[in-house]
This record gives structure tokens, sequence and C-alpha cells, in this order.
């Protein structure tokens, strides 16, 4: 806590870990994490596959039971929060399994992410700034895009609601190059507007041009981390990966 | 008792302990078949006769409680199959006369009809991949149909008013209270002795864990129909004695009313246990008709708010309410003596080099297709697997691993191309079948009976080599070495009596490979053994898993993303990447590739 | 001629019957069992707003209303600890039926109760004499319908359900309250369910036990149906043909267990039903 006070000058921390504990039935999968994001910085979360990642996510979200520790958002504690709540405090999701409800248009799939109707156009108007090829492709069903435009849709219905806070995961797995890089601009340009964002990825080099400072998690437990300014940074992340 | 015994007499006394509290069940059913036929010579006649009835239900009650309450099916049909049984002996007694021919053919009828249909029944209910409510709801049915058939019966089934006035056995109204008391104390002996037995664990892991009893490679579907048939006898036989001695049947003795209203006399006395319904159904049945005369409303209505309550609050119903206060008292805590633990010379030593030594391999793939629908999620895969080799299928989220894995266990996925175990082809095939070919599978979460024994679980994965007993529980426990290897090194051979409920996760992932092993398999898949485990316990399981190949007579295929781990124990990795088998070789040649780099560490496109 | 509006009517009243069931099943995977229940309790409704001398159609809002608010008392109460045992939930709710018949009965008494007829007398089209209330029952079927769909499609209400059954984690993970909407969802099926109970009225007699003999036959469509609220509609009219033409060429014993059975073998054979054509 104090680390992270020092680091979060203005405020306090986007987001707090202290000593997060979760996992599923009597399976532990998230061991003693301690992690913080500040107010406009980007921490990647990097590791392979079966780590943990995606299950620390969805503990910050409340839909797999913190079994020890703490979490702050802002400075407020989460616990017992349901997402709905989360969403009212500025959070913003862009899962990863199973993202979006194919079989429904995109229209409805970006309205079930609006508390209420009446902010959808406010926010349709925020995404067409992001991605316009969305504009006019709203009927469409979601399952008909590719699977980049699939990513980019899947980003900015986590956007559109202007969060504090981005919780993503594995945003350019399966995208091209380009796509990747154009994920990027939107990325870094919601960081100048002042988002905080949590970024979990196994693109090293995507996720390290990205953001600010990494964690390693292996086995649910953070085995190093830095800054990604920092020249050994790349070398000791493909290490912590690699076979 | 045995607290007065010097402590050296004691242990010597156990065996002995074991053998008293095993006749004890006898002692108690003597006790209280005495007792019942004594007394009629005491309850004045309605009771005498309303218990004759209540007896005869408490017999359905428990021929409900082992389908539902031990292997999980919850079925309103076993008033249909009461119904069948006690028309066929209304009709032949009306028909013949209660002549000894007409009584033979009667109860013989009320046996077989009941169990023609309850095969018919199991199979119509039963199926690979049929769902506990398809069963249900099949159920329902069978009672609405049946008192349809008995409707448009005419004069056969006397339609809606029944059949009264035929010829019964001989017997006093106390001649009937005393035979239904034997039938029910005869049924319920029966029913304790198969729950109490090894086979009767069957059932409970049925209820508990249905697709790991098909990858032991026993036959679920004909457990439960078999199951099915003979509990639709038992009922069939129940519904003899009704017509006998109430002398009169009716179409609601088949509907589906009173198939709910035997659940709820089983939900009130505890399901999962068997002098709970009995009473149970006892005690409602005969309040009922004291007390349904005076407050018939009030009396449903009691019944109804007390059935919800304990669905709700108290799923174990009173029996369960019972049970946890007999446990605080010191001899209902007493633990089960573990059995012996014995090494079992491998039986498939002959075949096993047999198989070795000619050119067929344990396991091949060609040209290995599967969609979902228009998702392409395996493509050209072509594998081959021989004796001694320990392969790891390596590759991100996504890349097919699982699915792979699931078409090598289950032929009936539907799958292009072709998958051949030992030179068969799997096709079509269920997964106990294939389990029959000398495939076993150990799942991603652990996948065991949750309400077993750690020792019952082990005899479960014998039961498709060694059989079950119907009757006793065996004292000793053979398992093939290898097995036993595996629960010495991780201390599972200290907790055989151990609920496996009460295992950490770790120790449920050795049970699980445990009972794999025990299979004796030739091909052994793992998915993820070493997910959520200590790094202690993943080195335990490495080493058993290279001492199982390095024999040379088993294969094993692990999907594994740990890759340190991969690297420790393959002796072949195989990488998927986006449903495509794109490399495969030795350890060496597949860690140093720039392909395998890319894919994990850029999220690798193309 | 008489054969065609007979199917048309007979597919139309059950769909009214069972249109509550399915949405509850839909959205919250649970048989309710109470189902037969909610439908007596919306013949009452029409019994009492008879006793009051009120026209008889009011019956229609207040059985709604009523169905709601016990909806949703029974889905706070009941529904909500049993949402991980579904077998055990069907118990309850047959558990809860027998408790809202037996208040019933209570109140009531369990005499025959007679209710006024909402449409009398007959109508002739081309040629033949046909009761009018079944025609009318058909229009409100289609009118329920025409409401159902419009609520699935159009609100976001609809939206939100269809969401859950699509996919309840990701639903929850956008910030959708998935207890309001299933608490919502059980409360307009157990009104939906009344309103069909006053619509019953004029066609069969009203006692405590009237709604279990419509229970097994709503029940088994909309297991065919499997959430699809045009699979019912599809598997209503299949259903209701089998058993008026076995009724009217076989035996009306037989073409009362039609539904059930041919339903059961149905699912044997494809367990979507009729929810994949």
């Amino acid at each position: 806590m104090v680390e992270a006070a020092r680091r979060a000058e203005p405020a306090e921390a986007a987001l707090a870990l202290d000593g997060v504990s979760s996992g599923y039935g009597a399976v532990s999968i998230v061991r003693d994490v301690s992690l913080s994001v500040g107010p406009g910085e980007i921490v990647a979360l990097l590791g392979k596959n079966g780590m943990g990642k995606t299950t620390l996510l969805k503990t910050i979200l409340g839909m797999v039971a913190l079994r020890g520790g703490a979490i702050t958002i802002g400075g407020q504690a989460l616990s017992g929060l349901t997402p709905a709540k989360l969403v009212a405090l500025g959070v913003g999701y862009a899962p990863q399994e199973q993202p979006l409800f194919q079989d429904l248009s995109i229209r409805d799939n970006l309205r079930l992410a609006v508390p209420a109707d009446r902010m959808l156009p406010e926010a349709l108007e925020r995404l067409f700034g992001h991605f316009p090829f969305l504009k006019d492709r709203l009927a469409q069903r979601a399952g008909t895009l590719s699977g980049g435009e699939q990513k980019m849709l899947i980003l900015g219905r986590a956007l559109m609601l202007r969060p504090r806070l981005l919780l993503i995961d594995e945003i350019s797995e399966g995208v091209q190059p380009s796509m990747v890089e154009r994920l990027r601009g939107v990325l870094l340009a919601e960081r100048e507007a002042g988002t905080s964002m949590l970024v979990v990825e196994q693109h090293v080099a995507f996720a390290l041009g990205l953001a600010d400072r990494y964690a390693v998690l292996k086995l649910g437990e953070i085995v190093d981390s830095g800054s990604t300014r920092a020249p050994d940074a790349q070398a000791r992340v493909i290490d912590h990966l690699a076979v | 008792m045995l607290e007065t015994l010097p402590v050296a007499e004691r242990a010597a006394a156990a065996p002995r302990g074991r053998r008293l509290s095993r006749a004890a069940p006898f002692v108690v059913a003597a006790l209280a078949a005495l007792a019942l036929w004594l007394a009629p010579l005491v309850l004045d006649t309605f009771a005498v006769n309303v218990l004759t009835r209540s007896m005869i239900y408490a017999v359905l009650a428990v021929t409900v409680d082992l389908l539902w309450g031990f292997a999980g099916i919850l079925t309103f049909g076993q008033a249909a199959f009461f119904g069948v049984g006690a028309y066929a002996t209304a009709m032949i007694l009306t028909a013949y006369g209660a002549t000894p021919l007409g009584i033979a053919a009667a109860v013989a009828a009320s046996l077989v009809a009941p169990v023609v249909l309850g095969l018919a029944v199991g199979w119509l209910s039963f199926y690979h991949r049929s769902t506990p409510l398809y069963a249900s709801v099949i159920s329902l049915v069978v009672p609405i149909v049946v008192v349809q058939l008995i409707y448009a019966g005419g004069e056969w089934t006397g339609s809606s008013s029944g059949l009264v006035g035929f010829d019964v056995l001989p017997f006093e109204i106390e001649g009937y209270f005393r035979l239904a008391a034997l039938f029910l104390i005869v049924v319920t002996l029966a029913a304790w002795i198969l729950v109490r037995s090894d086979a009767g664990r069957a059932l409970v892991a049925l209820r508990d864990n249905e697709a790991r009893c098909a990858y032991l490679g026993l036959n679920p579907r004909r457990l439960q129909i078999r199951l099915t048939a003979a509990l639709a006898g038992v009922a069939g036989l129940a519904g003899f004695l009704f017509a006998n001695a109430s002398a009169v049947v009716a179409p609601e003795n088949a509907g589906f009313l009173f198939g709910t209203e035997l659940v709820i006399w089983v939900a009130l006395g505890g399901r999962g246990t068997l002098l709970g319904p009995v009473l149970g159904t006892i005690a409602i049945d005969y309040l009922a008709a004291n007390l349904s005369g005076d407050l018939p409303f009030l009396w449903q209505l009691l019944l109804g708010t007390a059935f919800v309550v304990i669905i709700i609050l108290l799923p174990g119903g009173l029996a369960d309410l019972v049970g946890r206060l007999w446990r605080v008292l010191p001899i209902g805590r007493r633990r089960p003596a573990p059995p012996r633990l014995v090494a079992r010379a491998a039986a498939t030593e002959a075949t096993g080099t047999e198989a070795t030594g000619t050119e067929i391999p344990i396991l091949k793939v060609e040209n290995l297709a599967k969609a979902y629908g228009a998702l392409t999620v395996l493509e050209a895969i072509d594998l081959e697997i021989r004796a001694g080799e320990l392969v790891s299928l390596v590759g991100p989220n996504g890349a097919g691993k699982t699915t792979l894995m699931r078409c090598l266990s289950d032929g009936t996925e539907p799958f292009r191309g072709a998958i051949a175990v030992g030179g068969t082809p799997i096709t079509g095939l269920t997964p106990n079948r294939i389990v029959g070919l000398g495939v076993g599978r150990k799942f991603q979460v652990a996948s065991v009976f949750e309400s077993l024994s750690v020792a019952d679980c082990l005899r479960l994965a014998r039961a498709a080599h060694d059989g079950l007993s119907p009757v006793g529980q065996a004292e000793t426990l053979g398992l093939p070495q290898a097995a036993l290897d595996v629960l010495r090194m991780t201390g599972l051979d200290r907790l055989l009596t151990q609920p496996t409920r009460l295992l950490s996760h770790g120790q449920k992932q050795a049970l699980e490979l445990a009972m794999v092993v025990a299979l004796e398999p030739r091909l052994i898949l793992l998915d993820e053994p070493t997910a959520g485990l200590t790094k202690a316990e993943r080195t335990t399981i490495g080493a058993v898993l290279k001492a199982l190949t390095a024999e040379g007579r088993i294969a094993a295929v692990l999907v594994e993303h740990d890759l340190d781990f991969v690297r420790e124990i393959s002796s072949r990795i195989v990488v998927l990447h986006q449903g495509r088998l794109v490399l495969d070789g030795t350890v060496e040649a597949v860690v140093g590739s720039e392909l395998v780099r890319t894919i994990y560490a850029g999220g690798g496109h193309g | 001629m008489l054969l065609t509006l007979d199917i048309l009517t007979t597919a139309a009243i059950l769909f009214i019957v069972s249109i509550g069931l399915l949405a509850i099943f839909g959205v919250l995977k649970i048989i309710n069992f109470a189902h037969g229940a909610w439908l007596t309790v919306g013949a009452y409704c029409a019994v009492v707003t008879a006793k009051l001398g009120l026209n008889p159609w009011a019956a229609l809002p207040l059985a709604f209303v009523i169905g709601a608010a016990l909806g949703g008392l029974a889905e706070h109460v009941i529904i909500r600890p049993l949402y991980r045992r579904p077998l055990d939930a069907i118990l309850a709710t047959w558990g809860l039926g027998i408790v809202v018949g037996q208040l019933i009965t209570l109140a009531f008494g369990r005499d025959v109760q007679l209710t006024p007829n909402l449409y009398a007398g007959t109508v002739e089209i081309l040629g033949v004499d046909y009761s009018a209330y079944r025609l009318v029952a058909l229009g409100i079927a289609l009118a329920i319908g025409t409401l159902f769909a419009l609520t699935v499609e159009r609100t976001r209400l609809g939206l939100s359900a269809r969401a859950v059954i699509m996919n309840e984690t990701l639903a929850r993970s956008l910030g959708i309250d998935t207890g309001r909407v299933r608490l919502v969802v059980f409360m307009i099926g157990a009104g939906f369910a009344a309103l069909a109970g006053v619509l019953l009225t004029p066609l069969t007699s009203v006692d405590p036990n009237m709604g279990v003999s419509w229970l097994i036959g709503a029940f088994m469509l909309v297991m065919v149906a499997d959430a699809s609220y045009l699979a019912l509609a599809a598997a209503c009219l299949v259903f209701g043909a089998a058993q008026v033409l076995i009724s009217t060429f076989v035996s009306p014993i037989l073409g009362s267990i039609a539904v059930a059975v041919l339903a059961a073998l149905v699912l044997r054979i494809s367990p979507k039903g009729f929810s994949r054509a």
C-alpha cells in the first residue's frame, strides 16, 4: 500500500492488489499476488497459458471468489461488489474467452454493455471515433466479423463508457501485425485521456511497447516485474516465457 | 462393550467386532420381523389395515430411494410399475380366480410385466449423452400413459372405476399385515446388503460422476437400465401384494400423483439412507390416514410446506438430522477398517509383449479433422504413437489440444478421418468401449467420486476387470504394481478410508491417476495432469509417468502448459497451433525451434 | 374445416398455457412445476372477479398482477436457493404447487366453481357453427405471441434475457444484473400462466387441482421447444394437430396422451427438440 501511494502522487492507485489469492473449487490458481496500477499507467501482465492471468482479471471483476488479500479500485475496497457495480465505478473489461454474443447484432452487443439505452448514442459516438468501420455495420451479426474486427469490437465496447480503469485480456491474440499496431494506437490515445490499464498479454513485443511496467505470472505467482524501459526487459520476459 | 476389554485383547477383538457389525442388520431384521409378527395382536383393525398399506408403500419408497437417493435418477415412474403389477394381478385373478395356478400366474405376471416395461423405459431414458432431466421427463410420461391405457381398457381394466370383487389370497387382515411386513423387511435388508456391497458403490459412483464411470470402462447405460428394470419388478410385486390386500385396484394407484407422493415421502425421510424413507413413508401414510379425515386440507398443506422446506434447507431429509446427532455419539464415529492392498501380477504381461513385438502402433491417427459448425478446430492431423513413448501435446489456447484428446477417447464425437487404437478403429465407439481397448483418460479437473472413499474409487477402477460383489465388501484390494506405486509415492495408501471429498486438490489428481493406471491401459491420455499442483506434486507425477512408460509397454499422451515440465519428462513433443499439427519431434528439436518461440512469445500469426 | 379450426384453436390454447413456462425455463433453466398452481390461481381470479360482480375480462389484468407478485415471492424464497440444484427445484416447485392448491381449497372449498363465460355463443364460419370463444382464444394466442415476440426482440429486458440464455458469464461480466433478469422473467412467466388460467375458465371446470392436468402437456411442449418461442408455436401446432387427429380418428383417450408421448419420442431422437429447425 505504501509503495502504491508513493507512486501514485495525485490520487490513489487506480487498481491495487494486495496479497490476492483465488481459484475454483479446491484449486488455487492465483497465489498471493500484489500489484498496483497508478493513474494513467499501463501495466502488462505476461505469462504462459494456464498461469492464472485470466483468473486474476476475473477475480478483480468479482467473478471468481477472492480467497485472500484485498483489492482496491481508486481507493475503494472491493468486497462482494458485482460486475454491475464495477461498471458503474468506471471499470471496462475486454474478455478473451467467448467475448461476444455471436448470434446477436453488433448493435445489440454494444447495447448490452451500457447500463441504459439512453446512454447508447453518446457511447456509440465514442466508439466510432476509435473504429469508424463499425458505423455502417451495426445491424450485422457479431459472428460475421473477422477475427481482427471482433477484437476491435471487444476493445471498443470496453472503451465506449469512458472507463477509468481498463482490464484487457489478450487483445492482440490472432490479430495481424497491422491491426495490432492500430489497437496499440487506440490504447495509447486512451491512456493520454487518463485511463489506467492492466493488460494481459502473451505477445511480448506488443505488451512491452505499450506498457510502462510489466509483471510475469508463473503458476499463479508474480515471479518478475519491472519497468518496460529497462534495457534487459525484453530478454528477461522472453526468458520466462520460452520453452 | 469394547471399553471393558484390556488393550491387548481389543486389537484381537477387531475382526470379531467387524463380524458382529456385519451380523447386526440381520439381527435387527429378525427382531423387526418378530415384533411385526406380534403387532396385529395389540393393534386395532383400523391400524392393522392402514399399516399394511403403509408397509407396501414403504417397499416402493425403498425402490425410489435406490434409484434417486443412491443412483441419482429422480423418478416419478415407480407408481406406474406398481400399478402395472397390481392391475396384472387383479385382471388375472378376475379371470381365473385365486386358484394355485391363478395365483402363480398373477405373481409371475406382476413381476414380468413391470420388468419388461422397465426395460423399455430404461432403454428410452438412458443412452449415451442422455441427461438426468430427460430420464425424469420419461418417468413422468410413463404413469400418464399407463393410466390412460387403464382408462382405455374398458371391461378388462374396469376403466375409471377400477377393478373390485376379484378372488384374493386366503388371508385375514392380520395375515396380510404379516406378509407385507415380511416383504418390506426382505426388500429393505436386500437393499441394505446391496448398498453396502462393492456393487452398491457403483450406484453412488453413477450418481456422483457418470462420465468417470464410463471412462473406467463401466457401461453406465447398462447399469441404469438393469437397475430400472429390477426395481420395476420389485414395485410390480408390491402391486401384487397391494391388489390382494386391498381387493381393489384403481387408476390412481398407477398415476403420476402417486409417483410424486412417493418422492415426497423419500425426500422427507431422507434420500440416500434406507431406514429414513421406510420409516418416513410409514409414519406419513399412517398419520395421513388418521389426520386427513379430520383436517384433510390442512394436512396436505403442512405436508407440502414441510416438503418445500426440507428440499431447500435439509436435502438429506430427517434421516440426515438424526444422522448428525448419531455421529456426535462415540459409537457413530467408527471408521470401517481399510481393505488390504495387494499387488496383482500384471494380467496383460503376455499380450503386452506380444503387442510390442508386432508393428501395430498403439495409436494411429490419420487425417483427423473436426469442426463445430463453421469453426474448424482440428485439421489434417496425422499422428502415430508406439509403446514406451511419452508424448507431450503443446500449443497455445484454442489450438485444439483438448478437442484432440476428446476425439481419441470418445468415438461418438463427430470427426472426420480415422483413429485406431492397437489397430482397432474407434469411430462410433462409446468411451467405455474405448477403455476396453486399453485407453485410460485422466481429465483436466480431477474426476473422482466425491462421496466415496479412496479405496472404493480404486475398486471401481478395477471393476471392469475384476467385477464387483453385489453382496459383500472384499477385504483385499488388488491393484497393479504401478498403481500401488502411485499411491505409495503420494501417500494415498495411508488414506484408503478417507472420503475423497476431504482430499486436497493434489491428492485428488494423484488418486485419479492411480485409478487410470489401475485400468492397466496401453495408452494413457492426460489432460493437464499438473494444473494447480505444487512443485513437489508435479515432480512426483512426472516421476510416475516416466516410470510407467520406461518399461516400454505403455504409451502416454499428455496435454500440458507447463513447458518446463514437458521438457523434463517427454520423449517426444507435438505442437498444435490453430488446429494444425505444426511440429512433431524430439524435445531438443522442438525446444530449439524458432517456430515454437514465435508461437509462444509473439501470439504468432501464420 | 371443423378439423382445421379444431387444430388451430387447440394449438392456440396449448400455446397460451405453455408460454409462461417457456419464459422461465429459457432464462432460469429451471422446470417450474408450480406452473399448474399459477394456472389455478388465475382461474380463481376469474372466480373472484365474478363474485365481485365485475366485468369478466377484468380478471385478466388482476390475474397477471397477482400471478407476477406471487411469482416474485416464489423466486426469492424458493428458486434462488436452488439455482444450482435444478432437479431439486422441480421438487420444490411441485411442493409449492401443493401448498398453493391447498390454500385455495381452504379459501374456496374443493368444489367446482362456476365462472361466467368470457365470450359466449357460436359463430358461423364457412358453413360451420363454431364456438366463438375458441376463436377468440385463437386471437388472444396470436396477440400474446406477438406481445411476447416484441418483448423478446425489441425491449431491453428481452435483450438481457436473451443474453443470459446465450452466455450468462459474459452477460454478467458486462454489468448486467442477471439475478434481477431472472426475477423479472420469473414474475412475467408466472403472470402469463395466471393469465392463461383465466382464459381456460370457459373451457374447463375450475377446481383447486385443475392446473395439474395441464402441467404435463405444457412441460413436454416446453422441453421440445427448448427456450425458443417460435419452436414452441411450431410444437403446439404439430402436437395439437396430432392430438386432434388421434382423438377424432382413433380414440380420445389416446389423443389425450399424444402430446406427452410424441414429445418424449422427439426428445429421444433429437435432444434439442424443435429448436434446431
